[in-house]
């Protein structure tokens, strides 16, 4: 039994993100998108009894499920905290997913997002919390530079294996830039970029520049999974979950045995299978991009080209709102910022938002189906999700 | 008692580099583990390193911000591939920003940093 088109999006919500949360909590701020989602759903806070939360992003994590739930003055009868990197909130729509179509709860809201705090981020202690025991006792040692320096790995590889150029990697963030022009929530858009400016920004890890590297804010994202038939006399447009994929194929880099090749090409194929729909079905692309080369390989590992075209794939194309098919038309984390846990978050709530054809001066033509997808770690793990304006 | 003693890829006396491998199996294994994590039947034996290998590859670090690490900029951060096969993440000492590549031959070496005498890769002119 498949649960392709049994649940939809009902519900969304997400914060305009900030550099500075001017003193507020992780906590406000997700109660805060908490009553902006269910208000978009046209719910009560006592329809939903299912609660996902990615990891938080400060203090203690201890029952952070419980924590949050205690905070909102919720008694779920689905509960759970997902953590998969990046890839946790498009995991979590995966999850409400499962608990709906199994029964196990009615309107599942997942919550992401939490402060960025520099004080906790910028000391040791928050740089290797991060770390697993190997990667402390074998990286550690040599000066890592965090995932600055395990994506200029990637990259590096991939331009000796096929050829691969600075430009072709700079054009994502310049097309993404255009992209966030038209989106006023998104933290960077004022400024046209251009491939030059990007490859004049310095260089941080050869071959990556520092407009080429996610900016790290606050700000939340939340979505509502129900049941399709539910759904269908919601006050929103569903939007279904046709097809869900995962994959995992390590936690460091180091243990990739091909790091120019991803666990996509599993968590897509996957996805794709499930909603019976292939990359060339597709209207929209949201993908998860910390970096360039995130994207260059998501893209290829999809099946959207040839394995090793990626860069000239986007290097040939319109990537923005105005093209064929776009690419992260919120800006992508590059432009939009990456609040927390819930930067993975803002790829499925502008496809959603692309979807029901409420994406405004960037809204798409052609808008039925976006393939968007979730990267923890490294490439490491991925969840990739087919949504549809259709059921069928 | 020995194999206690080596639960740490360095054996600083003979300054050769030990990984382990799956009498099993017949694979290499990085990072040590106490059961071959190919096969889940074997336990590891520690085997001696070529210590050669080239570079899988790297990247040039130009703003550290780890303090053991800011002084040294630029430096070289890369996954050498040993010839037995396993990739080990460390530094390519002796070579010029400019000059490092990837397939580059490179030689085990061992130096005394911040974390301790580690070992490292200098490339081999060929
Ligand atoms: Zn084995």
């Amino acid at each position: 039994m498949t649960i392709r088109g049994r649940t939809a999006i009902s519900g969304m919500a997400e914060l305009k993100p900030l550099i500075d949360a001017g003193g507020r909590s992780s906590m406000e701020l997700l109660a805060e998108v908490a009553a902006l989602a269910i208000e978009d759903a046209g719910l009560k806070k006592s329809d939903i009894d299912g609660l996902l939360l990615t990891p938080p992003a400060e203090g203690n994590g201890f029952m952070w499920p419980a924590q949050m739930a205690e905070y909102l003055k919720m008694s779920p009868s689905y509960i759970n905290m997902v953590e998969l990197g990046g890839a946790s909130a498009c995991a979590a729509a995966t999850r409400a997913a499962l608990g709906v179509a199994a029964g196990l709860c009615k309107h599942c809201l997942c919550l992401s997002g939490g402060i960025w705090d520099p004080q906790v981020f910028n000391d040791q202690e928050g740089k290797t919390a991060v770390m697993s025991k190997a990667e402390m006792e074998y990286e550690l040692p040599y000066g890592p530079m965090g995932f600055n320096s395990a994506y200029a790995w990637i990259a590096q590889r991939h331009m000796y294996e096929f050829g691969t150029t600075p430009e072709q990697m700079a054009k994502i963030a310049v097309d993404q830039r255009q992209n966030a022009l038209a989106n006023p929530e998104a933290l960077f858009n004022e400024q046209a970029l251009s491939i030059e400016d990007v490859l004049n920004s310095p260089l941080i890890v050869d071959p990556i520049h520092r407009l080429e590297i996610v900016r790290p804010c606050s700000g939340a994202a939340a979505v509502i999974v129900s049941s399709s038939e539910i759904a269908a006399d919601m006050p929103q447009l569903p939007v279904f979950l046709l097809g869900m994929g995962e994959a995992c194929s390590h936690n460091s880099i180091v243990y990739s045995d091909n790091i120019t090749l991803s666990p996509v090409k599993d968590s897509a194929r996957r996805a794709f299978a499930m909603a019976g729909q292939g990359p060339g079905d597709m209207d929209l692309l949201s993908l998860y991009d910390c970096y360039p080369i995130t994207v260059i390989i998501t893209i290829e590992d999809a099946g959207f080209c040839p394995k090793g075209e990626g860069g000239g794939w986007v290097e040939s194309r319109d990537l923005t709102y105005r093209g064929p098919l776009p690419l992260n038309t919120h800006g992508g984390q590059l432009s939009f910022g990456q609040p927390s846990y819930a930067g993975g978050m803002s790829h499925l709530t502008e496809a959603v938002r692309q979807l029901r054809g409420q994406a405004g001066k960037r809204q798409i033509k052609n808008h039925r189906l976006a393939f968007v997808n979730g990267n923890g770690g490294v490439m490491s793990t991925q969840s990739s999700l087919i949504l549809g304006r259709d059921r069928a | 008692m020995k194999e206690r003693e080596k639960e740490s890829i360095k054996d600083q006396e003979d300054r050769s580099l030990s990984i382990q491998y799956c009498p099993t199996c017949a694979q290499y294994i990085f990072y040590p583990r106490a059961l071959c994590p190919h096969c889940w039947q074997g336990v590891p034996e520690w085997k001696e390193s070529s210590g050669r290998g080239k570079v899988y590859t790297y990247t040039v670090v130009r703003k550290s911000y780890l303090p053991e690490f800011a002084s040294r900029v630029p430096y070289i951060y890369a996954l050498v591939e040993l010839a037995e096969g396993i990739r080990l993440p460390s530094n390519i000492i002796d070579c010029p920003v400019e000059q490092i590549r990837i397939g580059m031959q490179v030689e085990l070496a061992w130096v005394q940093g911040d974390f301790g005498f580690i070992p490292v890769f200098r490339r081999i002119e060929v």
